[in-house]
Protein backbone atom coordinates (compact mmCIF):
# COMPACT_ATOMS: atom_id res chain seq x y z
CA UNK A 1 0.00 0.00 0.00
CA UNK A 2 1.11 3.11 -0.58
CA UNK A 3 2.56 5.27 2.18
CA UNK A 4 1.55 8.93 0.78
CA UNK A 5 -1.32 9.38 -1.48
CA UNK A 6 -2.64 12.47 -3.11
CA UNK A 7 -5.45 13.01 -5.17
CA UNK A 8 -6.18 15.54 -7.78
CA UNK A 9 -4.48 18.12 -5.34
CA UNK A 10 -4.94 21.70 -6.34
CA UNK A 11 -3.14 24.80 -4.36
CA UNK A 12 -3.69 27.92 -5.37
CA UNK A 13 -2.55 30.42 -2.82
CA UNK A 14 -4.66 33.99 -1.94
CA UNK A 15 -2.99 36.25 -4.11
CA UNK A 16 -3.87 34.11 -6.83
CA UNK A 17 -1.10 32.24 -7.97
CA UNK A 18 -1.82 28.55 -9.17
CA UNK A 19 1.11 26.45 -7.63
CA UNK A 20 -0.33 22.65 -8.24
CA UNK A 21 -2.82 21.53 -10.37
CA UNK A 22 -4.34 18.26 -10.36
CA UNK A 23 -1.71 16.36 -8.43
CA UNK A 24 -2.51 12.39 -7.98
CA UNK A 25 0.49 10.27 -6.84
CA UNK A 26 0.93 7.16 -4.82
CA UNK A 27 4.67 6.92 -3.13
CA UNK A 28 5.89 3.84 -1.78
CA UNK A 29 8.20 3.09 1.38
CA UNK A 30 11.49 2.21 1.25
CA UNK A 31 11.60 4.31 -2.34
CA UNK A 32 13.40 7.69 -2.22
CA UNK A 33 11.62 9.45 -4.54
CA UNK A 34 13.40 12.98 -6.12
CA UNK A 35 11.14 15.87 -6.71
CA UNK A 36 12.56 18.16 -9.95
CA UNK A 37 11.45 21.08 -11.45
CA UNK A 38 12.37 24.82 -11.62
CA UNK A 39 11.91 27.34 -8.69
CA UNK A 40 7.94 28.21 -8.59
CA UNK A 41 6.87 24.45 -10.13
CA UNK A 42 5.28 23.46 -6.89
CA UNK A 43 7.64 21.55 -5.68
CA UNK A 44 8.21 23.00 -2.43
CA UNK A 45 4.74 23.58 -2.05
CA UNK A 46 3.77 19.60 -2.72
CA UNK A 47 6.22 18.79 -0.08
CA UNK A 48 4.17 21.01 2.49
CA UNK A 49 1.20 19.70 1.32
CA UNK A 50 2.21 16.55 2.37
CA UNK A 51 2.68 17.32 5.99
CA UNK A 52 0.23 20.12 6.43
CA UNK A 53 2.11 23.09 6.73
CA UNK A 54 0.22 23.84 3.66
CA UNK A 55 -3.61 23.31 3.04
CA UNK A 56 -4.82 22.38 -0.20
CA UNK A 57 -7.42 24.02 -2.89
CA UNK A 58 -9.01 20.84 -3.68
CA UNK A 59 -8.31 16.85 -3.02
CA UNK A 60 -6.42 15.62 -0.14
CA UNK A 61 -3.54 14.18 1.05
CA UNK A 62 -3.38 10.44 3.01
CA UNK A 63 -0.84 9.30 4.95
CA UNK A 64 -0.32 5.76 5.66
CA UNK A 65 -4.27 5.27 5.24
CA UNK A 66 -5.19 8.56 7.08
CA UNK A 67 -6.58 11.75 5.16
CA UNK A 68 -4.89 14.94 6.48
CA UNK A 69 -7.25 16.83 8.16
CA UNK A 70 -7.43 19.77 10.74
CA UNK A 71 -8.49 18.05 13.65
CA UNK A 72 -6.11 14.81 13.02
CA UNK A 73 -2.54 17.41 11.49
CA UNK A 74 -0.46 16.43 14.96
CA UNK A 75 -1.14 13.01 15.09
CA UNK A 76 -0.23 12.68 11.72
CA UNK A 77 3.11 14.71 11.45
CA UNK A 78 4.56 12.68 14.65
CA UNK A 79 5.20 10.30 12.32
CA UNK A 80 6.44 12.45 9.35
CA UNK A 81 10.02 13.91 9.83
CA UNK A 82 10.78 16.89 7.72
CA UNK A 83 14.33 17.67 7.14
CA UNK A 84 14.75 21.61 6.18
CA UNK A 85 16.97 23.89 3.62
CA UNK A 86 18.16 25.84 6.41
CA UNK A 87 17.84 22.96 9.03
CA UNK A 88 15.62 25.11 11.23
CA UNK A 89 17.33 24.17 14.70
CA UNK A 90 16.91 26.53 17.57
CA UNK A 91 20.67 27.42 18.13
CA UNK A 92 20.73 28.09 21.76
CA UNK A 93 19.90 24.78 22.87
CA UNK A 94 21.54 21.86 22.54
CA UNK A 95 21.92 19.22 20.28
CA UNK A 96 20.29 16.38 22.62
CA UNK A 97 17.40 18.97 22.78
CA UNK A 98 17.19 19.44 19.75
CA UNK A 99 16.73 15.85 18.73
CA UNK A 100 14.16 15.71 21.49
CA UNK A 101 12.01 17.97 19.89
CA UNK A 102 11.27 14.96 17.62
CA UNK A 103 9.90 13.47 20.65
CA UNK A 104 7.44 16.04 21.09
CA UNK A 105 4.43 14.71 20.07
CA UNK A 106 4.65 11.85 21.57
CA UNK A 107 5.10 13.42 25.21
CA UNK A 108 1.89 15.15 27.61
CA UNK A 109 1.65 18.50 27.55
CA UNK A 110 2.74 18.83 31.36
CA UNK A 111 6.26 16.55 31.14
CA UNK A 112 7.07 18.71 28.13
CA UNK A 113 6.40 21.75 29.76
CA UNK A 114 8.77 20.95 32.34
CA UNK A 115 11.65 19.51 30.20
CA UNK A 116 11.00 16.38 31.50
CA UNK A 117 11.40 13.30 28.81
CA UNK A 118 11.43 10.18 29.29
CA UNK A 119 14.32 7.36 29.85
CA UNK A 120 13.22 6.01 26.24
CA UNK A 121 13.03 9.14 24.72
CA UNK A 122 16.70 9.72 25.84
CA UNK A 123 17.74 6.31 24.34
CA UNK A 124 15.52 7.13 21.07
CA UNK A 125 17.41 10.43 20.19
CA UNK A 126 20.66 9.12 21.38
CA UNK A 127 19.95 6.31 18.85
CA UNK A 128 19.47 9.25 16.22
CA UNK A 129 22.41 11.01 17.24
CA UNK A 130 24.80 7.91 16.83
CA UNK A 131 23.27 6.86 13.54
CA UNK A 132 24.22 10.61 11.89
CA UNK A 133 27.40 10.15 13.78
CA UNK A 134 26.90 13.13 15.92
CA UNK A 135 26.34 11.68 19.48
CA UNK A 136 29.67 13.33 20.59
CA UNK A 137 27.99 16.69 20.24
CA UNK A 138 25.28 16.06 22.16
CA UNK A 139 25.66 18.63 24.36
CA UNK A 140 27.15 21.22 22.47
CA UNK A 141 24.77 24.21 21.32
CA UNK A 142 23.19 23.62 18.02
CA UNK A 143 24.45 26.93 16.62
CA UNK A 144 28.10 26.02 17.28
CA UNK A 145 28.20 23.14 14.83
CA UNK A 146 29.09 23.37 11.01
CA UNK A 147 26.19 23.55 8.14
CA UNK A 148 26.39 19.70 7.30
CA UNK A 149 26.78 18.66 11.25
CA UNK A 150 23.26 20.90 11.89
CA UNK A 151 21.81 19.30 8.72
CA UNK A 152 22.60 15.96 10.17
CA UNK A 153 21.34 17.38 13.63
CA UNK A 154 17.60 17.67 11.71
CA UNK A 155 17.99 14.37 10.26
CA UNK A 156 18.54 13.07 13.50
CA UNK A 157 15.36 14.85 14.61
CA UNK A 158 13.34 13.48 11.75
CA UNK A 159 14.33 9.89 13.21
CA UNK A 160 13.86 10.58 16.68
CA UNK A 161 9.93 10.74 15.73
CA UNK A 162 10.16 7.11 14.72
CA UNK A 163 9.06 8.41 10.88
CA UNK A 164 7.17 6.40 8.43
CA UNK A 165 8.12 9.10 6.00
CA UNK A 166 10.89 11.60 5.81
CA UNK A 167 10.09 14.47 3.41
CA UNK A 168 13.12 16.75 2.54
CA UNK A 169 12.80 20.27 1.31
CA UNK A 170 15.98 21.25 -0.19
CA UNK A 171 18.17 19.52 2.07
CA UNK A 172 21.56 20.16 0.53
CA UNK A 173 20.85 23.68 -0.99
CA UNK A 174 22.97 25.30 1.57
CA UNK A 175 25.87 23.03 1.68
CA UNK A 176 29.25 22.01 -0.67
CA UNK A 177 29.00 19.70 -2.48
CA UNK A 178 31.09 17.15 -0.09
CA UNK A 179 28.48 17.83 2.54
CA UNK A 180 25.44 17.29 0.32
CA UNK A 181 26.70 13.60 -0.54
CA UNK A 182 27.42 12.62 3.03
CA UNK A 183 23.51 13.84 3.66
CA UNK A 184 22.10 12.46 0.67
CA UNK A 185 24.16 9.28 1.56
CA UNK A 186 22.42 9.30 4.91
CA UNK A 187 18.63 9.91 3.68
CA UNK A 188 18.97 7.16 1.35
CA UNK A 189 20.63 4.46 3.41
CA UNK A 190 17.70 5.66 6.30
CA UNK A 191 15.36 4.99 3.43
CA UNK A 192 16.87 1.84 2.99
CA UNK A 193 17.53 0.56 6.48
CA UNK A 194 14.39 1.31 7.87
CA UNK A 195 11.71 0.32 4.94
CA UNK A 196 10.49 4.01 5.00
CA UNK A 197 9.52 6.71 2.03
CA UNK A 198 11.76 9.59 1.59
CA UNK A 199 10.65 12.50 -0.62
CA UNK A 200 13.24 15.17 -1.44
CA UNK A 201 13.44 18.18 -3.49
CA UNK A 202 16.26 18.56 -5.11
CA UNK A 203 17.83 21.09 -7.24
CA UNK A 204 20.77 18.50 -8.88
CA UNK A 205 19.48 16.29 -11.82
CA UNK A 206 23.13 14.78 -10.90
CA UNK A 207 22.61 13.89 -7.36
CA UNK A 208 19.10 12.48 -8.75
CA UNK A 209 20.51 9.73 -11.23
CA UNK A 210 22.62 9.09 -7.99
CA UNK A 211 20.28 8.30 -5.12
CA UNK A 212 16.72 8.58 -6.39
CA UNK A 213 14.79 5.49 -6.75
CA UNK A 214 11.97 7.35 -8.83
CA UNK A 215 12.00 11.14 -9.95
CA UNK A 216 9.15 13.31 -10.38
CA UNK A 217 9.31 16.30 -12.64
CA UNK A 218 7.00 19.18 -11.89
CA UNK A 219 6.71 22.39 -14.17
CA UNK A 220 3.78 24.66 -13.79
CA UNK A 221 1.99 22.95 -11.39
CA UNK A 222 1.72 20.04 -13.16
CA UNK A 223 3.36 16.46 -13.33
CA UNK A 224 5.03 16.13 -16.34
CA UNK A 225 7.53 13.55 -15.66
CA UNK A 226 7.34 9.84 -13.53
CA UNK A 227 9.76 7.03 -13.69
CA UNK A 228 12.76 6.19 -12.93
CA UNK A 229 16.01 7.73 -13.17
CA UNK A 230 17.53 5.96 -15.76
CA UNK A 231 14.68 7.30 -18.20
CA UNK A 232 15.43 11.27 -17.19
CA UNK A 233 17.28 11.58 -20.76
CA UNK A 234 18.95 15.56 -21.00
CA UNK A 235 15.69 15.89 -23.55
CA UNK A 236 13.41 14.99 -20.36
CA UNK A 237 15.29 16.66 -18.20
CA UNK A 238 14.83 20.14 -20.80
CA UNK A 239 11.00 19.88 -20.75
CA UNK A 240 11.25 19.64 -16.94
CA UNK A 241 13.13 22.98 -16.43
CA UNK A 242 11.24 24.16 -19.90
CA UNK A 243 9.77 27.85 -19.41
CA UNK A 244 7.34 29.40 -21.89
CA UNK A 245 7.88 32.93 -20.68
CA UNK A 246 11.67 32.59 -20.94
CA UNK A 247 14.30 33.32 -23.73
CA UNK A 248 16.54 30.86 -25.28
CA UNK A 249 19.86 31.74 -23.49
CA UNK A 250 18.33 32.08 -19.92
CA UNK A 251 16.71 28.46 -20.70
CA UNK A 252 20.22 27.15 -21.61
CA UNK A 253 21.89 28.84 -18.79
CA UNK A 254 19.83 27.20 -16.15
CA UNK A 255 20.41 24.27 -17.78
CA UNK A 256 23.84 24.51 -17.71
CA UNK A 257 23.41 25.62 -13.97
CA UNK A 258 21.38 22.30 -13.69
CA UNK A 259 23.57 20.01 -14.75
CA UNK A 260 26.78 21.67 -12.61
CA UNK B 1 34.21 64.79 -25.77
CA UNK B 2 32.70 65.66 -22.41
CA UNK B 3 29.62 67.43 -23.75
CA UNK B 4 28.76 64.72 -26.28
CA UNK B 5 28.38 62.17 -23.17
CA UNK B 6 26.09 64.37 -21.76
CA UNK B 7 23.54 64.88 -24.66
CA UNK B 8 24.11 61.35 -24.83
CA UNK B 9 22.90 60.44 -21.10
CA UNK B 10 19.36 59.47 -20.96
CA UNK B 11 16.63 61.30 -19.25
CA UNK B 12 15.97 60.89 -15.06
CA UNK B 13 12.42 60.30 -13.90
CA UNK B 14 11.33 63.47 -12.41
CA UNK B 15 13.02 63.98 -8.77
CA UNK B 16 10.72 63.08 -6.32
CA UNK B 17 9.37 65.86 -3.68
CA UNK B 18 11.45 66.42 -0.52
CA UNK B 19 8.58 66.74 2.32
CA UNK B 20 11.42 67.46 5.10
CA UNK B 21 11.57 70.87 4.94
CA UNK B 22 7.86 71.22 4.99
CA UNK B 23 7.78 69.08 7.95
CA UNK B 24 10.43 70.63 9.86
CA UNK B 25 8.91 73.82 9.83
CA UNK B 26 5.44 72.46 10.81
CA UNK B 27 6.93 71.20 13.75
CA UNK B 28 8.79 74.57 14.58
CA UNK B 29 5.62 76.02 14.15
CA UNK B 30 3.99 74.18 16.80
CA UNK B 31 6.68 74.48 18.87
CA UNK B 32 6.49 78.04 19.10
CA UNK B 33 2.75 77.81 19.69
CA UNK B 34 2.76 75.76 22.25
CA UNK B 35 5.70 78.42 24.29
CA UNK B 36 3.06 81.29 23.01
CA UNK B 37 -0.40 79.79 24.22
CA UNK B 38 1.39 78.21 27.38
CA UNK B 39 2.62 81.59 28.15
CA UNK B 40 6.12 80.30 29.03
CA UNK B 41 8.59 82.78 29.83
CA UNK B 42 12.48 81.92 29.04
CA UNK B 43 13.14 85.70 30.93
CA UNK B 44 12.02 84.47 34.09
CA UNK B 45 14.01 81.25 33.58
CA UNK B 46 16.77 83.72 33.10
CA UNK B 47 16.29 86.34 35.39
CA UNK B 48 15.72 83.59 38.41
CA UNK B 49 19.12 81.74 37.96
CA UNK B 50 20.26 82.92 41.05
CA UNK B 51 17.43 81.63 43.14
CA UNK B 52 17.57 78.34 41.57
CA UNK B 53 21.50 78.34 42.52
CA UNK B 54 20.29 79.34 45.97
CA UNK B 55 17.44 76.40 46.35
CA UNK B 56 20.18 74.34 45.31
CA UNK B 57 22.81 75.38 47.91
CA UNK B 58 20.01 74.30 50.59
CA UNK B 59 20.70 70.44 49.56
CA UNK B 60 24.93 71.13 50.15
CA UNK B 61 25.29 69.25 53.52
CA UNK B 62 23.42 65.63 53.01
CA UNK B 63 22.96 64.52 56.85
CA UNK B 64 23.83 60.87 57.15
CA UNK B 65 22.85 60.06 60.70
CA UNK B 66 19.71 58.33 60.06
CA UNK B 67 21.45 56.49 57.40
CA UNK B 68 20.56 53.07 58.60
CA UNK B 69 17.00 53.77 58.25
CA UNK B 70 17.22 55.36 55.08
CA UNK B 71 18.93 52.34 53.36
CA UNK B 72 16.04 49.67 55.37
CA UNK B 73 13.69 52.28 53.49
CA UNK B 74 16.00 51.93 49.98
CA UNK B 75 15.92 47.86 50.46
CA UNK B 76 11.94 48.32 50.71
CA UNK B 77 11.88 50.38 47.64
CA UNK B 78 14.16 47.71 45.72
CA UNK B 79 11.98 44.88 47.10
CA UNK B 80 9.02 46.82 46.04
CA UNK B 81 10.28 47.35 42.78
CA UNK B 82 11.43 43.52 42.34
CA UNK B 83 7.99 41.88 42.99
CA UNK B 84 6.86 44.26 40.43
CA UNK B 85 9.16 42.51 38.54
CA UNK B 86 8.39 39.61 39.07
CA UNK B 87 4.65 39.94 38.60
CA UNK B 88 4.88 41.84 35.62
CA UNK B 89 7.24 39.08 34.09
CA UNK B 90 4.71 36.13 34.97
CA UNK B 91 2.25 37.96 33.14
CA UNK B 92 4.06 39.02 30.27
CA UNK B 93 5.18 35.33 30.11
CA UNK B 94 1.63 34.09 30.07
CA UNK B 95 0.66 36.80 27.80
CA UNK B 96 2.76 37.56 24.90
CA UNK B 97 2.39 34.00 22.54
CA UNK B 98 -0.86 35.48 22.54
CA UNK B 99 -0.24 38.86 21.45
CA UNK B 100 2.21 37.48 18.21
CA UNK B 101 1.32 37.85 15.34
CA UNK B 102 2.37 34.78 13.71
CA UNK B 103 2.00 32.42 16.86
CA UNK B 104 -1.20 33.76 18.54
CA UNK B 105 -4.28 30.98 17.59
CA UNK B 106 -6.58 33.60 15.66
CA UNK B 107 -6.83 37.34 15.39
CA UNK B 108 -9.77 37.67 18.28
CA UNK B 109 -7.51 36.10 20.53
CA UNK B 110 -4.33 38.04 19.37
CA UNK B 111 -6.57 41.53 19.51
CA UNK B 112 -7.94 40.88 22.90
CA UNK B 113 -4.58 40.58 24.11
CA UNK B 114 -2.93 43.04 22.35
CA UNK B 115 -5.36 45.76 24.03
CA UNK B 116 -5.23 44.11 27.45
CA UNK B 117 -1.56 44.92 27.61
CA UNK B 118 -1.81 48.30 25.67
CA UNK B 119 -4.40 48.87 28.56
CA UNK B 120 -2.09 47.61 31.17
CA UNK B 121 0.57 50.16 29.49
CA UNK B 122 -1.73 53.38 29.47
CA UNK B 123 -2.45 52.71 33.25
CA UNK B 124 0.26 55.22 34.82
CA UNK B 125 1.64 53.15 37.95
CA UNK B 126 1.23 56.31 40.26
CA UNK B 127 -2.81 56.07 39.51
CA UNK B 128 -2.98 52.53 40.03
CA UNK B 129 -0.70 53.15 43.18
CA UNK B 130 -3.04 55.26 43.98
CA UNK B 131 -6.18 53.57 43.79
CA UNK B 132 -4.53 50.02 45.14
CA UNK B 133 -3.09 52.21 48.37
CA UNK B 134 -6.83 53.71 48.91
CA UNK B 135 -8.32 50.02 48.37
CA UNK B 136 -6.06 47.79 50.27
CA UNK B 137 -3.90 50.74 52.60
CA UNK B 138 -0.64 52.05 52.72
CA UNK B 139 2.59 50.25 52.05
CA UNK B 140 4.64 48.79 49.50
CA UNK B 141 1.85 45.76 48.70
CA UNK B 142 -0.31 47.82 46.90
CA UNK B 143 3.39 49.75 45.22
CA UNK B 144 4.48 46.11 43.80
CA UNK B 145 0.77 45.58 42.23
CA UNK B 146 1.18 48.96 40.42
CA UNK B 147 4.15 48.72 38.71
CA UNK B 148 3.48 44.96 38.30
CA UNK B 149 0.44 45.53 35.98
CA UNK B 150 2.31 48.70 34.55
CA UNK B 151 5.43 47.05 33.29
CA UNK B 152 3.40 43.90 32.10
CA UNK B 153 2.30 45.59 29.47
CA UNK B 154 5.70 47.17 28.23
CA UNK B 155 7.25 43.48 28.94
CA UNK B 156 4.00 41.80 27.42
CA UNK B 157 4.96 43.65 24.35
CA UNK B 158 8.63 43.59 24.21
CA UNK B 159 8.02 39.79 24.50
CA UNK B 160 5.82 39.86 21.31
CA UNK B 161 7.56 41.87 19.43
CA UNK B 162 10.76 39.41 20.07
CA UNK B 163 9.14 36.19 19.48
CA UNK B 164 7.71 37.80 16.18
CA UNK B 165 11.12 38.51 14.91
CA UNK B 166 11.92 34.86 15.40
CA UNK B 167 12.84 32.89 12.14
CA UNK B 168 9.48 31.75 10.84
CA UNK B 169 11.40 28.00 10.19
CA UNK B 170 12.09 27.18 13.33
CA UNK B 171 8.09 27.92 14.33
CA UNK B 172 7.41 25.56 11.51
CA UNK B 173 10.04 22.61 12.26
CA UNK B 174 8.16 22.72 15.20
CA UNK B 175 4.91 21.99 13.92
CA UNK B 176 6.35 19.45 11.09
CA UNK B 177 7.19 17.01 14.08
CA UNK B 178 3.58 17.86 15.46
CA UNK B 179 4.23 19.52 18.07
CA UNK B 180 1.39 21.73 19.92
CA UNK B 181 0.72 25.40 20.78
CA UNK B 182 2.59 25.76 24.31
CA UNK B 183 5.75 23.41 23.43
CA UNK B 184 6.22 25.57 20.36
CA UNK B 185 6.60 28.40 22.07
CA UNK B 186 8.67 26.61 24.96
CA UNK B 187 11.13 25.24 22.52
CA UNK B 188 10.94 27.05 20.04
CA UNK B 189 9.95 30.60 21.15
CA UNK B 190 11.85 31.89 24.53
CA UNK B 191 14.95 30.10 23.77
CA UNK B 192 15.40 31.75 20.69
CA UNK B 193 15.05 35.15 22.28
CA UNK B 194 16.42 34.29 25.75
CA UNK B 195 18.85 36.92 25.39
CA UNK B 196 16.16 40.40 24.92
CA UNK B 197 13.84 38.74 27.58
CA UNK B 198 16.49 39.49 30.17
CA UNK B 199 18.05 42.44 28.67
CA UNK B 200 14.31 43.57 28.85
CA UNK B 201 13.63 42.72 32.20
CA UNK B 202 16.43 43.81 33.91
CA UNK B 203 15.58 47.45 31.96
CA UNK B 204 11.98 47.40 33.68
CA UNK B 205 13.52 45.95 37.13
CA UNK B 206 15.63 49.17 36.94
CA UNK B 207 13.17 51.55 36.07
CA UNK B 208 10.62 49.99 38.50
CA UNK B 209 13.17 50.34 41.38
CA UNK B 210 13.67 54.14 39.99
CA UNK B 211 10.15 54.75 40.21
CA UNK B 212 9.13 52.65 42.94
CA UNK B 213 10.86 55.53 44.97
CA UNK B 214 8.57 57.99 43.64
CA UNK B 215 5.12 56.21 44.42
CA UNK B 216 6.68 56.35 48.05
CA UNK B 217 5.30 60.12 47.35
CA UNK B 218 1.63 58.36 47.76
CA UNK B 219 1.82 56.18 50.45
CA UNK B 220 2.91 53.24 48.41
CA UNK B 221 6.24 52.49 51.14
CA UNK B 222 9.92 52.86 50.41
CA UNK B 223 12.08 55.33 50.75
CA UNK B 224 9.69 57.84 48.67
CA UNK B 225 7.39 58.44 51.62
CA UNK B 226 10.57 59.81 54.08
CA UNK B 227 11.73 62.01 51.11
CA UNK B 228 8.38 63.50 50.88
CA UNK B 229 8.08 63.80 54.55
CA UNK B 230 11.75 65.44 54.70
CA UNK B 231 10.80 67.54 52.18
CA UNK B 232 7.80 68.48 53.43
CA UNK B 233 9.27 69.52 56.76
CA UNK B 234 12.12 71.20 54.97
CA UNK B 235 14.59 68.87 56.00
CA UNK B 236 17.11 69.28 53.30
CA UNK B 237 19.94 67.99 54.18
CA UNK B 238 18.26 65.00 55.25
CA UNK B 239 16.73 65.32 51.68
CA UNK B 240 19.95 65.67 50.21
CA UNK B 241 21.24 62.34 52.25
CA UNK B 242 18.25 60.51 50.68
CA UNK B 243 18.31 61.33 47.29
CA UNK B 244 22.24 60.24 47.13
CA UNK B 245 21.34 56.92 48.38
CA UNK B 246 18.50 56.41 45.88
CA UNK B 247 21.72 57.85 42.96
CA UNK B 248 23.96 55.58 44.14
CA UNK B 249 21.61 52.76 44.02
CA UNK B 250 20.54 53.59 40.91
CA UNK B 251 24.06 53.72 39.68
CA UNK B 252 25.05 50.52 41.06
CA UNK B 253 22.10 48.95 39.56
CA UNK B 254 22.51 49.81 36.02
CA UNK B 255 26.05 48.87 36.34
CA UNK B 256 24.67 45.13 37.56
CA UNK B 257 22.31 44.77 34.94
CA UNK B 258 24.89 46.16 32.15
CA UNK B 259 27.27 42.84 33.30
CA UNK B 260 24.90 40.81 33.60
CA UNK B 261 23.19 41.25 30.07
CA UNK B 262 27.33 41.33 28.72
CA UNK B 263 27.69 37.90 30.07
CA UNK B 264 24.76 36.76 28.16
CA UNK B 265 24.88 35.37 24.40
Amino acid sequence: MAIISTSHLSKRYANGTAALNGVSLALEAGQFTVILGPSGSGKSTLLRLFNGLETPTEGSVSINGTVLQRRNLRHVRREVGMVFQHFNLVGRLNVMTNVLIGRLAYRSWLGSMLHLFREEDFRIAHEALARVGLAEKAWVRADQLSGGQQQRVGIARALAQRPRVILADEPVASLDPVTSTEVLGLLKQICREDGIAVVANLHQPDYTHQYADRVIGLNSGRVIFDDAPGQLTDNRLQTIYHRDSQPQETRHAELALAHA
Amino acid sequence: MATERLVNLPALPPKPRNLIPLWASLLLGLCWLVVWHLDISFQTLLWGWQDILEYFSRYTSPDFRDAPKYLWLMLETMAMGLWGTVLAFIIAFLLAPYAARNLSPNPWVYNLTRELLNFMRAMPDILLALILVSSMGLGPLPGALALGIHTAGFLGKFFAESLERVEHGRYEALDAVGAGFSQKILYAGWPSILREMTGYTLYILDRNIRTGAVLGLVGAGGIGIALYDTLRMFNYNQAAALLIIMLGTIIVLDRLSGLIRSKLH
